[in-house]
Order: structure tokens, then C-alpha cells, then sequence
């Protein structure tokens, strides 16, 4: 028998999950696959509908977690295998090298020193990092990863070299641990889908066709643009945008389900852009508009109101080049009587859906649906997006749910 | 509540839909992706969106007066790109399969050719017919019945006269029909464009702008197969189309000289046949190419057809094979008969022509009630679409009309105040 809690994924969901089980009194552990805990929420410019940055719930989070001694938490973390049953599972994970100290909180001089540059995922690729980097200036833990696997000795003992001593430890190695837990909160969350399978809307094709978080990632103060929306191809303002809804959801052929919050992403990415410049203008092609709930459907009618958003029933099943150098063309039906049109716009935004993470990286010893969502089965509760999509909210109360229902595992095996 | 609009739905329309393989009709939820992929669909009129709604909710009547369900050729990308697999392509299948039975006369024709046994009970009957006539015919030319003496030579067992006495009254019974269905289709088109006259008739263009402006054009690119040849999916189904369609072409002609040759120079003032004409007569030419290409390209489409009803692409109802078999039976029959007849094996050679003979008529007969309709209300549709759109701009008749200008704004305040 196990009186802890093993956390899977340390987003959100999974911080949420996390800091109530612990609250309770229980030992948890998150395991977090990537250099940072805060998941997609950290790459996020502001939640809707209160428009706040995503600092608010991740601050609140980080800093229960630093004051709780019964929390560990590893990063850079995979689960490889589950065994065993409700109460006594054994987890074995594999922790990957950060190749830096605690102590390595700033590494510029490290970074002036790294030579290799890759594309910043964290970024979506519209920027590049070094060998040596930040994930990103809020990341929490605050400690730089340096790219063990891809970078050359030589780059490694040049910003060696330019490192305070003790900072950097190149020898550090993957390690496998192997944890005896009672039960698993499943908090592995989504991915953006690859809007390149979209075919028809050809992402690959334009510069100036982007996705929804690619948005986010250039709107937020720290993001790759400096907090302005621009245009790819020449790092201009665009004066029209066009949003393409369910680029991706609510399709057989993708993903076959509502992905709930593009709807809310997008009247959420028209304010950054209202905001940005008076003169933009927004088009906003949709097969129906989600808002639920009456919160949201304020915030919708609020974008309603304004005269230089518009609205077009119809879904663009096809993108042509505009008219005008880098433009591009959304091609789409009217259906409210308005026929086939084609709106030329400076920058498209495909508001791609949420795919499970377990969809293409499934965890051995846990049963996921066709879509790749988490099956709940006694003992493993799967809380957030890896149970179904779900906004910011929504996910904290569903990991809330999964930690209680965690305790009364261990408490029902115990008893 | 002066602008409510209410309408009875015809759930049986629905029903007929589905059954005839439209059954995913009802999982559409009108994005419109469908009238953007289609290589076909207009800018001002596009589809088939909106015929799956009308389908979807009854509205038989506006489906009726819609030529756009025939401007589609069923390439399959709308289903292909559908994000619920509601399969546009195959629905507007149906609703075209169903539409040839609704304007079927008499309705008893249509549902015998929409199967199989049907089909071949009316080839059967006319081989008993035919044999009937040949009987009748030998009485009269002294030749024994169905096995006349010597070379294998077919004008021994019928020329043109009992021929015609059995594949006239067909071809009237066919023409009628067409006719029939023809102008009942044009009075739906022209109630659902809103085109018709105070008294309620549908409106058609003066008879010289019909042919020169409308039917000449619409047949032009009919035989250029240049509105198929977009079709993205299938585009390889044109070959095979194009191959049968300009086979029909070439062995129509070439029976119309025969006709003309033979019956009505050879026979009445030399008093003999013209026919069999040796192989490198350039007629005899012209007609076996015509032969090997309606076989080749039934051959095609039905391969083709196969190919992509097994990849999914596109649903096959039984109408639609039926119509590949009758027209590859057609072709095989009329090859080997003349095969045969070279080989001079009398036993084979004449009941596989009287075999020949019975599929031509079934053929011929099946055109307003068969899959084979859609050479009517498809031509009608194409032509139909370029009269509708010189109406919309108020220039259907010679070209002559006085061009109307678009209002202009400032006048029109003008003469406001």
C-alpha cells in the first residue's frame, strides 16, 4: 500500500490536482516532460473572458508548491511504464539531464557564448534560442537548461567556459526512478493539432497563415514579437485578419470533436488586435460560435457590438493567394445567403483544436479512447484536457475533482 | 407576423433520399466546406450545401427546381473533405436517381429498370420479341427462321423494314418520355429561379437563341467534358466517359449512312445489299472503332468505378452499375456478332445478333428510366444555367437588348429630391 499521489503533467490541470492533494495532507509527485511546470497556460497571453495575464493562477500555484513539503516535483520527467493496481502502482520514470546547477538562474554570458542556434519551441519556431536557455522568462523552476544532446562538446565547453563556475554540469545523466504510488491523476493535457494535415488550408504553403497560439506566443510582452501581432513574411502590422474556426475540430477526418475555447481564443485575439490598432479588421469565419455559459456569451456579444469584427457563417475549406504581396485569400460559403466568397486578408489565423497529448504519446498502462483521451479507471483519474477539452477553468475544477477522488483511493485501500 | 413562412416538410422525399443513398444526409450540420471544395460549384450559386439542407429538412419542390444537384458529376471531393462524412457526393446521387423515377412516365418503366431482374426481364421480352419478328419476317423473305441457309449474312434475318417495326415504337416510347421528362424539368427550373411567366408558365428563350446561345454551346462542352474533367477525385472517370460518349456519337452517324446507303439507295434501286461492307470500307472502319471504344471505355468506368466505390470515394447504387453492364453488353454483343459472323459460324452468329438486337432496344428504351436519364436532365441543366444567367442580366434574347446600366447613385439623389 502507498499514501501518495503521482501527478502526471505539470500544467494547470496538474498543478491544481497537485497542490490540493497535498493540502490534504498527502505526498504528491509531478512529473513534467518538459524544463518547466505551467503548461500551455504559461505560453498563453491572457485568459478570457477577464483578460489577465496567465501570471494570476500559475503565480498562486508555483508559490503553494514552493511552501509545501510534501510536494516534489520533476521536470524534464517522462512516465515510461505503470504497473500494479489501485493503491499500489509502481511508476517507472525517466528523468532526462538538465545539464545546469540550481544555481544557474541567469545564462547570458552562457548563451553569448553558445554558437548553435535552434528553432524555440516554446515559440512555435517563430524565434530561435541557443544551446544554452531560459525556457521562458517566467518559467518556474528559474533554472537554465542547457541542450545536452544536441550540442557539440566543444559548443558545451565554450559556454562552459563563459559560466560562472558550478553552474554548469555536462556529466549529469538520464536517471530512472521508480515510485510506489496508491494513485495517478492523469493531468497530461492537449497539443495544438498539426494544422499541416489540414491539407486544404495549406499552412505550409503562406507565411502569413498562423495558428491560434502562435497568436498567443506574439501577443504576449515576452513572446517573440514583442507583444505585437505581425505579419511573418515582413514583420508588419496586418490590417485584416481572418480567423478560421474549427481549423481541425468537430471533423471526422481530424479531430471529431468541439475543441471548446476556439471560439472564446479567437473573440479573445480580436481584442489583442482591437487593442493593437483602432484600424484592424477582423473576419471571423465560423460553423457555429461557442460561447457557453452566460459569462462568455457577454464577451461574445461584447466583440458583437463592434463594427469592424465580422462574422461569416461558413467554414474556409480553402486558401489562395491574395491579391496583395503576402496576402492570402479565405474561401469560403456565405450560408446566410451571401454565396461563395473569397476574403482576402493580411493575416489568416487558423484557430486550431486541442489534440490529447495521449492521442500521439500515449503512456503505457493507461487506456485512452479513440480520440486519445484518458479512460478514468479506479485509481487513475485523468483531470484537464487529457480527459476532454476544457478551458483554464474548467480544467482547475476537473483537477480539483481528480485529487479528491485520488485521497479517497488511497483512503478506501487503506481502510 | 406578416413575413412568417411556414412549409410542410415531405418526410417521404426524406426517406426516398436516404434509401436511395443519401443515408448520411442527416449528419450534415452545414459548414459549407463542401460548396468551397467543389470544382464545380459557382460563386453565386453554390453547392451542394444547400441542397443537403433542403434534402434534410424536405423541401422536395426547391430540390426539383435546382439545377445545380445536375451540374455536379459526383467526383466524390465534398465527401472526401465532409467533416462528418455526411457524403454530399452520394446524396446528390440519390436525389438525382430519385428525380429521373419522379419525372419517369410511365412510372411502371422507371422502377423495372432500377434492378437487376427488371433489367433483364426487358431484355429478355425483347429477344422474344425479335424472335416474334424474325418469325414473322422469314414467313415473308421464305429464309429458314433464326438459322437462314449459307454465309452468315444478318440482312437474311431482318432488314431495315422489321428492324424499325420493333425499335420505332421503342425509340417513340423513349422519345416521348424524354420529351416528357424534359419539359417537366424545365418548368421546375424555372419555378425555382423565380423565372416564370404572370400565368404561371416557365419562360424559354425564342427557338434561334435557344440553339445558337444555349444548347449548342451547353452540347460543346458537353463533349469537352471540360466541367468533368475538374472533378478532383475521379478525374480519371472522364476518360472512360469520354471514350462511350463519342463511340454513341460515331456509331449513330454511322447507322444513320448505313440507313441511308443501304435501305434507302442499295435495296430500293440496285436491289441489293450494300451490307456486310468488307473491313477496309472507311464505314466499316469508322464502326468498329466506335465498337472497340464503347467497349474500352465501359470497361473503363466500370473499373474505375469499382476502384473508387471500394476506396470509399463514392457510393454505387444498382442503377449505376446497371447502366455500365447494359452499355458493356451492347458493345460485347455487337463485337462478337460481327466476330462471329466473319468466323461464319452460324449457329453462334445469329442468336448472339438477336442478343445484340434485344440489349440495343433495352438500352434505347431505358433512356428516360435508367441511370441513362441523366444524358436528359443533365444537357437540360447545362443549358438551362446559361439561359438563366443571361436572364439575370437581362440578355436572353439575340444579344440586341438594351443594356441595362446599374443605377447611378448620384442621379438617383437627384431625382429623390
Amino acid at each position: 500500500m502507498s499514501e501518495s499521489i503521482l501527478v502526471i503533467g505539470g500544467g494547470f490541470s496538474g498543478l491544481t490536482a497537485a497542490v490540493e492533494a497535498a493540502e490534504m495532507g498527502y505526498e504528491v509527485f509531478i512529473v513534467e516532460k518538459e524544463a518547466y511546470l505551467g503548461g500551455r497556460v504559461a505560453q498563453l497571453n491572457k485568459y478570457f473572458p477577464k483578460l489577465c495575464p496567465p501570471t494570476c493562477g500559475l503565480e498562486i500555484n508555483f508559490k503553494r508548491i514552493q511552501t509545501n513539503p510534501k510536494i516534489t516535483y520533476y521536470t524534464l520527467a517522462d512516465v515510461e511504464s505503470i504497473s500494479g493496481n489501485p493503491g499500489n502502482f509502481s511508476v517507472s520514470i525517466r528523468v532526462n539531464p538538465r545539464g545546469t546547477t540550481p544555481q544557474c538562474t541567469n545564462c547570458k554570458a552562457g548563451e553569448a557564448a553558445a554558437t548553435s542556434e535552434v528553432p524555440n519551441e516554446f515559440n512555435f519556431g517563430m524565434d530561435t534560442r541557443k544551446a544554452i536557455y531560459m525556457p521562458h522568462p517566467m518559467a518556474f523552476p528559474n533554472q537554465c537548461v542547457l541542450d545536452l544532446a544536441n550540442t557539440s562538446p566543444d559548443e558545451i565547453e565554450a559556454i562552459k567556459a563563459a559560466m560562472p563556475a558550478g553552474h554548469i554540469d555536462q556529466e549529469q545523466q538520464a536517471e530512472t526512478i521508480t515510485l510506489n504510488v496508491g494513485a495517478i491523476v492523469v493531468a497530461t493535457g492537449w497539443k495544438p493539432y498539426d494544422a499541416e494535415k489540414i491539407d486544404n488550408l495549406k499552412i505550409g504553403q503562406f507565411d502569413n497563415v498562423v495558428t491560434n497560439m502562435m497568436v498567443e506566443r506574439m501577443a504576449s510582452p515576452s513572446g517573440p514579437t514583442g507583444g505585437k501581432v505581425v505579419r511573418p513574411s515582413d514583420k508588419e502590422e496586418p490590417k485584416t485578419v481572418g480567423f478560421v474556426q474549427c481549423a481541425g475540430s468537430r471533423d471526422v477526418n481530424h479531430l471529431a470533436f468541439c475543441s471548446q475555447i476556439c471560439c472564446m481564443a479567437t473573440l479573445k485575439q480580436v481584442t489583442y488586435l482591437r487593442e493593437q490598432n483602432p484600424d484592424i479588421e477582423a473576419y471571423i469565419f465560423y460553423i457555429d460560435m461557442r460561447a457557453p455559459g452566460a459569462r462568455y456569451e457577454k464577451f461574445y456579444e461584447k466583440i458583437k457590438q463592434d463594427d469592424k469584427v465580422h462574422f461569416i457563417k461558413g467554414k474556409v475549406a480553402d486558401i489562395i493567394p491574395g491579391d496583395a504581396p503576402g496576402s492570402v485569400k479565405l474561401v469560403a460559403e456565405d450560408t446566410l445567403g451571401g454565396g461563395r466568397i473569397e476574403q482576402e486578408v493580411e493575416l489568416a489565423v487558423l484557430a486550431t483544436g486541442m489534440q490529447p497529448v495521449g492521442a500521439e504519446s500515449p503512456i503505457p498502462g493507461i487506456e485512452y479512447d479513440a480520440d486519445g483521451f484518458v479512460v478514468p479507471k479506479e485509481g487513475i483519474i485523468p483531470c484537464g484536457c487529457s480527459k476532454r477539452p476544457a478551458d483554464v477553468v474548467s480544467s482547475a475544477q476537473s483537477a480539483t475533482a481528480a485529487a479528491l477522488k485520488a485521497v479517497q483511493t488511497l483512503v478506501r485501500r487503506a481502510g | 407576423m406578416a413575413d412568417t413562412k411556414t412549409f410542410q416538410p415531405d418526410l417521404g422525399f426524406v426517406k426516398g433520399v436516404m434509401e436511395a443513398g443519401g443515408d448520411t444526409v442527416n449528419r450534415c450540420y452545414q459548414c459549407a466546406t463542401c460548396s468551397v471544395v467543389c470544382p464545380l460549384s459557382t460563386e453565386e450559386s453554390p453547392f451542394p450545401r444547400k441542397e443537403m439542407l433542403w434534402a434534410q429538412w424536405g423541401m422536395a419542390d426547391r430540390i426539383a427546381g435546382d439545377a445545380d444537384v445536375w451540374l455536379c458529376h459526383q467526383c466524390g471531393d465534398c465527401s472526401t473533405y465532409c467533416p462528418r462524412d455526411a457524403k454530399p457526393g452520394d446524396v446528390l446521387g440519390a436525389i438525382r436517381a430519385n428525380a429521373i423515377k419522379y419525372y419517369a412516365q410511365p412510372k411502371a418503366l422507371a422502377d423495372l429498370f432500377s434492378n437487376k431482374a427488371g433489367v433483364l426481364a426487358v431484355v429478355g421480352a425483347s429477344y422474344i420479341a425479335w424472335l416474334i419478328v424474325i418469325f414473322l419476317w422469314s414467313l415473308y423473305t421464305g429464309e429458314r427462321f433464326l438459322f437462314p441457309e449459307g454465309d452468315v449474312k444478318y440482312y437474311k434475318l431482318l432488314t431495315f423494314i422489321p428492324i424499325d417495326a420493333l425499335a420505332l415504337p421503342a425509340a417513340g416510347i423513349a422519345a416521348w418520355a424524354g420529351y416528357m421528362g424534359i419539359t417537366a424539368f424545365w418548368r421546375d427550373l424555372c419555378k425555382g429561379s423565380g423565372y416564370v411567366s404572370y400565368s404561371g408558365t416557365p419562360v424559354k428563350p425564342a427557338i434561334g437563341p435557344f440553339i445558337f446561345k444555349y444548347i449548342i454551346p451547353a452540347f460543346q462542352e458537353i463533349l469537352a467534358h471540360s466541367r468533368f474533367e475538374k472533378c478532383g477525385q475521379t478525374r480519371e472517370r472522364v476518360q472512360g466517359h469520354k471514350l462511350m460518349l463519342y463511340s454513341f456519337i460515331i456509331l449513330f452517324i454511322v447507322t444513320c449512312i448505313v440507313f441511308v446507303v443501304n435501305d434507302m439507295i442499295y435495296v430500293p434501286f440496285l436491289g441489293h445489299h450494300f451490307t456486310p461492307m468488307p473491313l477496309w470500307n472507311p464505314i466499316k472502319i469508322a464502326a468498329n472503332i466506335g465498337a472497340v471504344m464503347l467497349v474500352a471505355g465501359s470497361w473503363m468506368v466500370w473499373q474505375m468505378r469499382k476502384r473508387k466505390t471500394e476506396e470509399g470515394v463514392f457510393k454505387s447504387s444498382e442503377q449505376d452499375w446497371l447502366l455500365i453492364y447494359l452499355i458493356f453488353a451492347v458493345g460485347v454483343t455487337g463485337v462478337a456478332a460481327e466476330v462471329i459472323r466473319l468466323f461464319n459460324i452460324a449457329l453462334l452468329a445469329y442468336p448472339i445478333y438477336v442478343l445484340h438486337l434485344a440489349t440495343v432496344v433495352t438500352l434505347f428504351l431505358s433512356i428516360p428510366y435508367s441511370k441513362f436519364a441523366h444524358l436528359l436532365y443533365r444537357t437540360t441543366a447545362y443549358v438551362f444555367q446559361l439561359y438563366e444567367k443571361d436572364l439575370k442580366e437581362g440578355k436572353a434574347g439575340w444579344g440586341m437588348e438594351k443594356e441595362v446600366l446599374p443605377p447611378n447613385p448620384e442621379e438617383a439623389e437627384k431625382a429623390a429630391h
